[in-house]
């Protein structure tokens, strides 16, 4: 047994390590390959359309992206984008930290029945309830309105409680009890204590409620119909790629770039946050 | 700095499981109370009912001169520490003291004086500006009592606090909280499950297990007259030896017989006066509680002593200042587990005796125990129940050692000789038994006179201190029993009548004078329904009724109304019920009546036969929920 400690990697070992790094790097070169070509399409000089043959540009510019804002609707479409985003990720934040709060910290008639309730719903594709949606919304005039889609996006933001939740039970009742001896009301408990303790747990509803709205097509799609100027990014793009003509006519390139513009928003706001993400903020509260 | 009151509390859970069982107390202002048991006895459960953080099922709790039961806790001004410290971790010291005063909106200046003030009680003020995490436990436990002083609260609430510190810190924590205590001059609440904490820190302490209150005294009576074999046993260290036997009297003695061993000994009758007769029979088992000092290993004691058993020493523990013997009154017994022969003696270390040895031990049986085997309740109470006396009955006159008494027409009874038991309760000053007193003890805000009547000592409980020599007592002759062979034949008359009921509510049209226009409008009334009658009841009783037991499940349960035999009246529109006769006792006379099976009695002046329509007073009923079997009021 002591022996082992000291032996050199047994050419089993060797073989199933070579064998694990293989696989790891080609998902990583799948994974990485499309976006890396994106980025370096995007930079084409020359006119060519999607069935060009070779990989780098033969004449790097910047053509393309001063094509992008100033001959297409594109950034307009990107306003929209980001105002429906940044408005459903103010509130879906809003509405999660505080039904999960409720849902982790308040004991109430069916509240059992109701989370499980929430969370069976929540496994259904949400373009189940489309045509019903679009209806109800062309009832009250809400069609071909961003206002429409900030709605649909955040009406079911209580349901993403589930994470949050259990991350808001791991902090301990008794700083509840004690603010609350100490003169705090409910909302001041969740306010003054409880929301400083889960910053990470309150980027991390803030990304994935970023991300969604910021990626979605099918809803918009379908709310948008008929009226460029209120397309978001996803749908005004996938107008571009329906249209055959406009490909071959090198609007590919120009596609690709729009591409490495829709991702910055992303990476920027992960880059941004993901020094808040380290957990242990909680240390020295209650005897661990 | 407030008193408290604590009537009837319960803590119930859905699942029917009772975590608290009728929890009654009164806490006085500045006392240092002291809740202990072992886990899950619902100690922390009536902590934070007091507090607030836990709903109470049914009851009524008092701070200072208001009911608290639906009051948040932040308006009950109460503070309380919690085992875990519960700081708040992303606030520096300074912050997490001065937290509440914010919230209460302080101004600026008196916040920081409090703040301070509180630090430098408490030796903080270095640690102001750190984290929570940035201090050790006994430090943040320093805090987590900082926090709650700077409220200056009508009462501190302790949960376990010194349960995560190591045992020295514990011991220098305990001393700076009863410090502290004396300093604030407020009333303390203490949880915990250390009973050397209790006694050292507690005015008085209350022992619970179960969900039941099992002792509510100061830690001296508790440690000298347990109530029950459980409170012997929790507290005090080494723990209580506990061996079982039988009582066997004869004349002026009585011998007691230890079970799986031959020892035996024989002690006075006198020194056990106040146990029952019944147990004085050599069959009824009971447990024979001693105290490891009250055995003596030595010579000297031993000697003197008349009351000696044999004991086989297994092991010793030396402590330093004492040793402890590990020894068995049963030859073949280890020592070691705990049995019902064990014994432990605790030795000033002067026995040179070694494992194997058989010696003498002296037992002090001045401080026996002695509990049921059953109910594990003392059968050597400090505060007897009743007197055991002998009577023999002629011609409606009964003797009890000297002292002839007419019987009331209610109670004759053939001629003969009866067993007689006179509760403690039912004798009183004034009459004309005259007595010599022998003492007269306070106990737990009650006297309990001592007293002689021709060679036997009589107990009462009396109102006040006792100072005369000689006094004149009157027998409350409705509380007596009567016993032939074994069977009551006059029993005494119950103090309460119980009802079945249920609580009602009803629409009532009235018509009132709105806006000087006769209307007429839809009112609720409440009223409380007793077997075939309802009576309207005052908004008082139902809004506890809601209380107890939430507005919809108030009018579906069934109830059980109990009402005392002096508060209920003849009333024309009461309930309808059979005059079954009168028992007369001489001075008071009470009308037996039958509502279906149950009887009722009630305090009358005449005759009645036939049909009677009773009444009970609502303002003194007492309401028992049946389906959990609570009471409520």
């Amino acid at each position: 047994m002591e022996k082992k400690k000291y032996r050199s990697k047994s050419v089993a070992e060797r073989i199933s390590l070579v064998l694990i790094y293989a696989i790891l790097i080609i998902i990583s070169l799948v994974w990485l390959i499309p976006f890396v070509l994106l980025v370096v399409f995007s930079f084409r000089g020359e006119s060519v359309g999607i069935s060009a043959d070779y990989i780098f540009p033969k004449q790097w510019s910047f053509k393309n992206y001063i094509t992008l804002f100033t001959e297409t609707q594109f950034l307009t479409w990107y306003g929209n984008t980001l105002l429906v985003s940044v408005v459903v990720t103010v509130v879906q934040t809003v509405i999660v930290l505080m039904t999960s709060y409720a849902l982790s910290r308040l004991r109430f008639k069916l509240r059992k029945p109701l989370m499980n309730i929430m969370l069976i719903l929540g496994m259904f594709p949400g373009f189940l309830s489309m045509t019903a949606v679009y209806f109800v919304l062309k009832e009250i005039n809400l069609t071909q309105n961003l206002f429409g889609l900030m709605l649909v996006y955040s009406a079911s933001s209580a349901m993403q409680y589930y994470i949050c939740k259990g991350f808001f039970d791991t902090i301990p009742k008794s700083l509840d009890e004690a603010a609350r001896i100490d003169g705090a009301s409910r909302h001041t408990v969740f306010v003054k204590i409880i929301l400083p303790l889960a910053k990470p747990i309150i980027i991390y509803t803030v990304l994935t409620a970023f991300i969604a709205p910021w990626g979605e097509y099918m809803f918009s799609s379908f709310i948008m119909l008929g009226d460029t100027d209120k397309y978001t990014v996803a749908v005004g793009m996938k107008s571009w790629l329906d249209n055959a003509m406009l490909m071959s006519q090198g609007y590919f390139a120009v596609f690709c770039a729009a591409a490495v513009v829709v991702s910055i928003p992303i990476t920027a706001l992960f880059i941004w946050l993901q020094r808040y993400y380290v957990g242990g903020v909680t240390g020295g509260s209650v005897k661990g | 700095m407030a008193d408290l009151s604590l009537k009837h509390i319960y803590k119930v859970y859905p699942n029917g499981t009772k975590a608290v069982n009728d929890f009654n107390m009164e806490i006085a202002d500045k006392e240092f109370i002291v809740f202990v048991g072992p886990s899950g006895c619902g100690k922390s459960t009536t902590l934070r009912m007091i507090a607030g953080l836990e709903d109470i099922s049914a009851g009524e709790l008092k701070i200072g001169d208001l009911i608290v039961n639906d009051m948040e806790p932040k308006d009950r001004d109460i503070a309380m520490v919690f085992q875990n410290y519960a700081l708040y971790p992303h606030m520096t010291i300074y912050e997490n003291l001065a937290f509440s005063l914010r919230l209460r909106k302080l101004p600026k200046e008196e916040l920081h004086n409090r703040v301070v003030n509180a630090a430098e009680i408490l030796g903080l003020t270095e640690y102001l500006a750190k984290k929570p995490k940035e201090m050790s436990g006994g430090q943040r436990q320093r805090v987590a009592l900082g926090r709650a002083i700077v409220r200056e609260p009508k009462v501190m609430l302790l949960d376990e606090p010194l349960s995560n510190l190591d045992a020295k810190l514990r011991t220098q924590m305990r001393a700076e909280i009863a410090k502290l205590h004396s300093r604030l001059n407020t009333t303390f609440i203490y949880v915990t499950h250390d009973q050397v904490e209790a006694m050292t820190m507690g005015t008085r302490i209350v022992v619970m297990k179960d969900g039941f209150i099992k002792q509510i005294d100061t830690p001296k009576n508790l440690y000298n007259y347990p109530e029950n074999k459980f409170v012997a046993g929790f507290i005090g260290t080494p723990q209580m030896n506990f061996f079982e036997g039988t009582l066997r009297k004869d004349a002026d003695k009585v011998h007691i017989d230890f079970a799986y061993s031959n020892a035996q000994i024989t002690v006075p009758y006198s020194m056990l006066y106040k146990v029952r007769p019944d147990y004085l029979d050599g069959k009824t088992p009971v447990y024979i509680g001693l105290r490891a000092e009250d055995v003596s290993v030595n010579s000297q004691k031993v000697k003197n002593s008349k009351s000696t058993v044999k004991v086989r020493i297994s092991h010793k523990e030396e402590l330093g200042s004492e040793t402890l013997l590990y020894g068995d009154i049963n030859m073949d017994g280890d020592g070691y587990s705990e049995s019902s022969t064990r014994i432990i003696i605790k030795d000033d270390g002067n026995c040179d005796c070694k494992a194997g040895d058989v010696i003498d031990a002296a037992l002090n049986m001045e401080r026996v125990h002695l509990f049921d085997k059953q109910t594990e309740e003392s059968v050597l109470p400090r505060l007897p129940e009743y007197n055991y006396l002998q009577c023999t009955v002629q011609n409606g006159i009964m003797n009890f050692y000297g002292q002839n008494t007419e019987l009331p027409p209610a109670m004759r009874c053939a001629d003969g000789e009866y067993g007689l038991l006179i509760p403690t309760d039912a004798i009183s000053e004034g009459g004309d038994v005259a007595v010599n007193v022998k003492a007269c003890e306070e106990i737990n805000g009650k006297y309990l006179l001592s007293a002689e009547l021709n060679g036997k000592m009589i107990y009462a409980l009396v109102t006040r201190k006792i100072t005369e020599d000689t006094l004149k007592l009157g027998i409350d002759l409705k509380k007596l029993t009567l016993i032939k062979d074994g069977e009551k034949v006059i029993e005494p008359m119950p103090a309460v009548n119980r009802f079945n009921g249920s609580f009602v509510k009803r629409k009532v049209k009235k018509t009132a004078e709105i806006n000087g226009k006769t209307k007429t409008v839809k009112e609720t009334e409440f009223l409380m329904a007793l077997e075939d009658r309802e009576f309207v009841v005052n908004d008082g009783l139902a809004r506890k009724l809601f209380a107890a037991l939430g507005v919809k499940k108030a009018f579906t349960t069934p109830l059980i109304i109990e009402c005392g035999v002096y508060d209920i009246k003849l009333s024309d529109s009461g309930i309808h019920a059979s005059a079954e006769g009168v028992l007369d006792y001489g001075n008071e006379k009470f009308l037996k009546c039958k509502i279906g099976e149950n009887a009722v009695y009630l305090l009358t002046d005449k005759q009645y036969t036939g049909e009677v329509y009773i009444e009970p007073d609502f303002d003194k009923i007492g309401i028992i929920e049946t389906q959990r079997d609570i009471r409520i009021i």
